[in-house]
This record gives C-alpha cells, structure tokens and sequence, in this order.
C-alpha cells in the first residue's frame, strides 16, 4: 500500500505508518506540500490530507486535469466543527474523518475510502459501459431490419448473418452492424 | 435579543472579501441583530465543502465555484452529490490581474515591444516567446491560477488563446491558492499567475513580477466573487439571509467610499483579515474593484451566462447542458432586490434596485458575447476544449 500525507507536520505521517504496521508492503511518503509530479510519480493508493490544508485546490485541480488517474483522497479535521461529522457523513462525503485521527483508526478508514473510492469509479465505468452496450444494441436492431428488408431474411436469419460477419472478419458484431448501416447510406445517397 | 440565529461566516485572504470584514468590524451585522463570526479559509474547495455540510453558514465565493455543480461540472472531490449552492449577491467587479515574472516580462519586451507597447496588452509577445522555446525543446512556461472554477482561469485562458496560445498545449497550468502565488513565483516555480488582489500588486512591491493587465481593463466591470449559501439554508433562514444581505450592502456602499479607503486599507491589512502591507492593498482599491456601485451588488444573469459559456469552451461543462437554468438557479437577483428594498431610505435606490443594471462592457477582443445566445458564443472561438 503506497500512502501520501501531505502535512507540514511529520506527526500525522508517523501516526498513519504506525497505524498501519503490519500491513506489506507500505510505503508512507510525507509531503510538506503537495506537488503534482511528485504525485504522478509515486503513485499512491491513497492521499492523506487536512481539510485545512491550502494544498487542497490544487489537488483537487488534478481530477480535473487527469480524470485517467484519480486517487481517493482521506481529509482529517483538527478542529472540532459542530455538526461537521453527521452532516458530512449525511451529504456522502465520508472520507472526511473528524477530531483527528488515532493509530487505530487509520487503517479501517484508509480501507473504508479506498473500497468507496473504488466502487464509485466501478459504477462511473458500469454507466458508460451500459450506455455504450444500448447504443451498440440499437445499431444492431437498425442492421438487422435493413438486412430483413433487403435481404428478405426473417430476424433470426440476419442476426445470424451479422454475426457470420463479424466472427469472418474479427470485429464486434455492433461495428459490423454500424459499417453495414454506413455504406447502406451512401449506396442511398445519404453520404458522399 | 433579535431572535436572529448566530452565523458562521468564510472568507479567503484577499482584497474582495472586504464586505464582510466591513459588515462585521463597522457593526453593520451587529445591527442588523445578528451575531456573526468570519473564519478565515485556506482554499476554495475547503470553503465549499464547509458551506456544503453546514459548518460555514455562508462565504465569500468564487462565482464559477458556486455554478459549476448546477451546470453538472464535476465540482468537487469529495461530494459527490453536494446541496445546491445560490448567490444571492456578486460582492464585486474587477480584482484579479494576469502577473508574469520580471525575466518573462524582460523577454516579452524584448521578444515584440510593439506588441508590449499597445494598451490593453495582448498575449502576443508571449507567444513568440513560446514558440520560441517549443523550437528549442524547452520546458513549457508554468502559469498558475487559483481554482479550475474561478474568473482567474477563464481570463487568463481567454488572454492566451486569443494570441493563438493554447492553454491546454502550449503552457503547463497549475493550481495555486493566493497567498502562495508569490513566494512560488520567488522560487520560480511559476512564470505568471492570474489572481485576485492584493496578490498582483504584492508580487509587484517585492520586484518579483509585473502587471501585465487587470480585469478591469480586460473586461471592465466583469464580474468575480459572490456572496454564496446553499440553497436549503436560505429556505430555513430567510430572515437572516435577508438581514445578512442588507449589512453586506451597506458594507459594500461604505467600502466603495473614497472617504473611507485609509480606514478600508487598514482593515484589510490586520493579519486576521488579508494580512500584507497597505500599500499593495492600496492599488486595487484606487479606480479598481467595484464593489457597490452601478448595480455591481446584483448577482447578473449575464454575468452567470458567460461564466457558463467559458466552463462550456474548456469542456468542463457538456455543450448539451442547459445553461440558462444553472443560472437561473445559482444566480438569485430576486432575493438581492428583496434585502435590498427593505433597507430603508440608507441606499440610494436609483443604484440599488436598478432591474438593468446597464449594458455589459465588451471584452477586451473577441466574438461579441450576447448572453441570449451563450452556447453558440462558447462555440466561435478558434481555440477550446468544447464536448458534445
């Protein structure tokens, strides 16, 4: 496990290693500040942060820069804020961790943000997946009718021809379907 | 006792969180019955976040930063799905400033003083340099703005682009909060920066870098920060809201007031407020910032429309979103005219509770921006990021 504290105080890092003895392998870096190279370089699991910090518009500036290599970040507030911990935890923002953090915490809270962090990138690449799986499904549908038509085949017949298609050329029945419905156009005079 | 609830007020060191460091120390809050403690903050995503969950009632905001969730930007690290935010109020026009370091100034001169010697000054010499070192094989030119969602990025974006520089391709932009910009550019780790005062003038005073143009000449009177709630808190707390906005007018007509721009200056540079010298605050505050006059209270919807049209260019809003209702939600000119008519006869009406407050000023170059049409706008530039 690669964590990186970013503190200008080396005591918050010595509590995450000491907290997390035992895990192997681990790796605790400490920043003093937070810098983007650095970052990339070493590539951690996980970014230890205070909600106080300053770092923490450019850190968050990164998501946007580079939506490839996110990182669940876990931020610690010092300061006791009234009302902070249930609120935040109510808003979904559960890798904040209020009233500081104790060695014992911190592995179950580094554990809990990574398998957050995690399932939320896995439902982020699920949607795109399944928007993209509809759209593939409509192109087939669209394929399968122009074949039924020109080809006066029932829907079981063109579907199994789309798929001769594909398997004789190596490519995904919904690319095959979409050239199919491409050079129709042109042939119809839709595209030049 | 008002029977007003206490509040929790952020702000961020700079030059335009005065209507709030006013409101508090002149009394205005006070009597206006209500009891407010200001928190200083060390970064945007902090004050978001705060204001987000509750534990800041309200704060001093950058405009962009209160849209971007309502446009369906990806506006934050942590919440996900964040209450709404709104801006009953804008707390300024003009500020920020584009500041490039002495060297780079140095050989901007020397690389185009034509193009150094027209006013306002383009980005143009700066282009030749770039080209220059891409020939050469060296490193990009850092810039550093104060948050993705922020005037800063959008001018600074727009001043390189319109030489033809892309901001994506052709220098490194990083993010950086104010109080650092300077002690960065002194360890050169940043050749330039768009910022809001006093930070400009700051770098200026230690011989670290120049001025190269202000907002108020690249867009005179364009907008900048707001005064930020979520949207929830003013549906429970109208009355203080209202009593909130009505001391942050009078702040903001009495900062406005050359007479008492001594008093302002050394306000605003006692260490729990911005904390640098009077003489860096100064600047800004002569024939600068706005911050009540010509309407400059009024959250616009125009203003809303060209920060949405920029997030749109630079992809970090779909060009499919609907615009005009993220800005109709965040921007709240309907709740700014409430507070303001039920402060009494202390305001001058005709500059207060103008419905129009005027005609936009024109960018410095450019396509014209009408905000009736911001999406095709967003969309007639040469160089942008838009998506479908």
């Amino acid at each position: 496990m690669r964590v990186l504290v970013i503190d200008p105080d080396p005591a918050r890092a010595a509590l995450v290693a000491e907290g997390l003895e035992g895990v192997h392998p681990l790796e605790v870096r400490r920043s003093a500040r937070f810098d983007e190279r650095e970052a990339v370089e070493f590539a951690p699991d996980v970014v230890v942060i205070a909600a106080e910090s300053p770092d923490r518009d450019t850190l968050e500036s990164l998501r946007e820069a580079s939506q490839s290599n996110p990182r669940p970040v876990v931020m610690f507030v010092d300061r006791s804020e009234p009302g902070l911990a249930e609120q935040a935890v109510r808003a979904g923002v559960a890798a904040y961790v209020v009233d500081g953090l104790a060695p014992a915490r911190v592995r179950p809270i580094l554990d809990v943000a990574m398998s957050r962090f995690a399932l939320t990138q896995q439902l982020r690449g699920d949607l795109a997946k399944v928007k993209a799986d509809l759209e593939a499904r409509k192109t087939v549908e669209r394929a399968k009718g122009l074949l039924m038509k020109e080809r006066g085949l029932d829907e079981d017949g063109a579907y199994r021809l789309l798929r001769k298609l594909a398997m004789d050329r190596g490519k995904p029945i919904g690319a095959v379907a979409a050239d199919l419905l491409a050079f129709a156009g042109v042939l119809k005079g839709d595209a030049s | 006792m008002s029977g007003l609830a206490d509040l929790k007020l952020g702000f961020i060191p700079l030059t335009d969180c005065a209507p709030l460091v006013v409101a508090k120390s002149m009394g205005f809050f006070a009597e206006e019955g209500l009891d407010v403690s200001l928190s200083r903050e060390a970064s945007w995503a902090t004050i978001r976040d705060k204001v987000a969950v509750g534990a800041l009632d309200g704060a001093h905001m950058l405009a962009p930063m209160a849209l971007a969730a309502a446009a369906g930007a990806s506006g934050g690290l942590t919440l996900d799905v964040g209450p709404s935010l709104i801006a009953p109020m804008a707390l300024n026009r003009n500020g920020s400033a584009i500041t490039v370091s002495k060297a780079l100034a140095e050989a901007m001169r020397a690389a185009d003083p034509q193009a150094m010697a027209e006013q306002p000054v383009s980005a143009r010499a700066l282009a030749r340099i770039i080209a220059e070192r891409t020939g050469q094989g060296a490193a990009p030119l850092t810039f550093a703005v104060v948050f993705p969602y922020s005037m800063h990025n959008y001018e600074l974006r727009y001043w390189l682009a319109q030489a033809g520089i892309d901001p994506d391709r052709d220098v490194r932009l990083v993010v950086t909060p104010p109080p650092r910009m300077v002690e960065q550019m002194r360890a050169g780790e940043i050749d330039g920066f768009c910022v809001g005062a006093p930070w400009n003038a700051v770098a200026e005073r230690e011989g670290l870098g120049e001025i190269v143009i202000a907002a108020s000449t690249f867009w005179p009177g364009g907008p900048d920060k707001v005064f930020g709630v979520t949207e929830a808190w003013a549906h429970h707390y109208p009355d203080e809201l209202r009593a909130a906005l009505r001391a942050l007018i009078r702040a903001s007509a009495w900062a406005d007031d050359a007479g008492n721009r001594d008093d302002l200056i050394a306000l605003l540079a006692r260490p729990e407020h911005v904390g640098v010298a009077p003489e860096a605050l100064a600047r800004a505050l002569t024939d600068e910032i706005v911050f009540h006059r010509d309407g400059a209270g009024v959250p616009r919807r125009e203003h809303a429309l060209w920060f949405l049209s920029q997030m749109v260019r630079w992809g970090q809003v779909s060009a499919g979103a609907d615009l005009e209702a993220a800005a109709d939600a965040v921007y709240r000119p309907d709740m700014f005219r409430t507070a303001a008519l039920s402060a009494g006869p202390m305001l001058d009406p005709a500059q207060v509770f103008a419905d129009a407050p005027g005609d936009l000023a024109p960018l410095f170059a450019g396509p014209d921006f009408d905000s009736e049409r911001a999406g095709p706008y967003a969309a007639a530039f040469s160089i942008g990021r838009a998506r479908a």
